[in-house]
């Protein structure tokens, strides 16, 4: 198995109805923390990471083996 | 202590000077493209001929100063080893890059789920990308078709074509069609068999379509089903007669050299199966994927294969 290479995707500004999509879909706070650059995006995370310690993910599992939902 | 978005950056690194090709998938890489807020753990990608250099690169670092640590985590999946990983094992690692380090969690796929190995890429920073992150994402957890949707909303803003095969949503889907080239819709069609609504009918019913959405979703969650329970049965099989030798403690404080080939040699001497679906045509798979659908759903069969996907998208 090969990992190709490629370019990177050029950083675009996505339309208002892929935001609108993502506040209904996800929450008003996803979609104005979508709408950061990806720096800042990245600044809010780490914030998390350093003022909390909660489990990734309740399974134990990883959820793209097992889904997550049935296994314990 | 390096939080884990450092040492993402570091471990990548790591791997780019050993020269061990790798791309950051799932959780991590939903952040990296702005749908998801939160994670720590982070998933690699890593061909399964390349994990013996990943072993060699863990026991260098090991060696290191300051030290690294690297350990399997207690529910550690498959040995990382090309014999299991080759065949979609995952394995769980926990690392610590310093001695104050936290915990910092990755698993490692070598053939990971629903992806077709020729279309893996990544791009210079070892993103995986958006199609192939889309596709791990359709297992049978709710919160994950947000984000498929999410990534094929993505693509098509950026002109590919791949986001036909992601998108769930009509307003979205037949401005993807719109956009597409003869020949995309003919090969999206193919691999993605929904689309043929798209083309066949001049005025789409809303709930109509989304019904087929849903039985498509369906599909998508028994066939995952259908495939994972052949790598947890026989795994916590092997795991309770592992766990019945005497003194076992598990993970051991070993280096992981040593970690890794009591845990090889476990799963050699308790029969792990290298490839679970190796005696399962994938076919039959499918075919109890689809029962399960028609059942649940109260379809029709002929109405389920008409959404229904080629093996080769479902199973690889």
């Amino acid at each position: 198995m090969k990992i190709r290479i490629v370019p990177p995707e050029p950083e675009i500004e996505y339309s208002e109805d892929y935001y609108e999509w993502m506040a209904r879909a996800m929450g008003e706070e996803k979609a104005a923390w979508a709408r950061l650059p990806r720096e800042e995006r990245e600044k809010e995370l780490t914030w998390y990471h350093e003022n909390f310690n909660t489990p990734d993910d309740l399974a134990v599992w990883p959820p793209e083996l097992d889904g997550g939902k049935y296994n314990p | 202590m390096s939080t884990p978005l450092e040492f993402l950056k570091i471990f990548a690194g790591q791997l780019q000077q050993a020269e061990i090709p790798f791309a950051i998938t799932s959780g991590m890489a939903c952040v990296h493209y702005g749908l998801q807020q939160i994670t720590k753990d982070s998933d690699w990608i890593i061909p399964a001929e390349d994990l013996g250099r990943l072993r060699e690169l863990f026991t260098r670092l090991e060696g290191d100063l300051p030290p690294w640590r690297i350990s399997y985590r207690q529910i550690c999946g498959a040995p990382l080893e090309a014999e299991f990983m080759a065949h979609g094992w995952t394995s769980h690692l926990s690392v610590w890059d310093s001695a104050g380090s936290v915990e910092h969690k990755v698993d490692i796929f070598s053939k990971p789920p629903r992806v077709r190995s020729e279309e893996l890429q990544m791009d210079a920073e070892g993103w995986a990308s958006r199609h192939i992150v889309a596709q791990m994402k359709r297992t049978d957890r709710d919160k994950d078709w947000p984000i498929v949707h999410g990534l094929g909303q993505q693509l098509s803003e950026h002109q590919r074509p791949e986001g036909l095969l992601h998108l769930a949503e009509l307003n979205a889907l037949l401005a993807a069609w719109k956009a597409a080239t003869q020949q995309e819709r003919e090969q999206m069609t193919a691999r993605r068999p929904l689309l043929r609504m798209l083309a066949d009918r001049s005025e789409i019913d809303p709930l109509y379509f989304e019904r087929r959405i849903l039985l498509e979703r369906l599909i998508w969650e028994r066939v995952n089903e259908q495939r994972h329970t052949r790598y947890t049965r026989p795994w916590r099989r092997f795991y309770r007669s592992w766990r019945q030798e005497l003194d076992w403690e598990w993970p051991s404080s070993e280096a992981f050299t040593a970690q890794h080939q009591r845990l090889l040699g476990a799963a050699r001497g308790y029969g792990l199966p290298p490839d679970p679906l190796a005696d399962t045509p994938k076919e039959a798979l499918v075919e109890t994927a689809v029962a399960a659908v028609c059942q649940v759903a109260a379809a029709a069969k002929q109405e389920v294969a008409e959404v229904l996907p080629p093996v080769y998208e479902l199973l690889p």
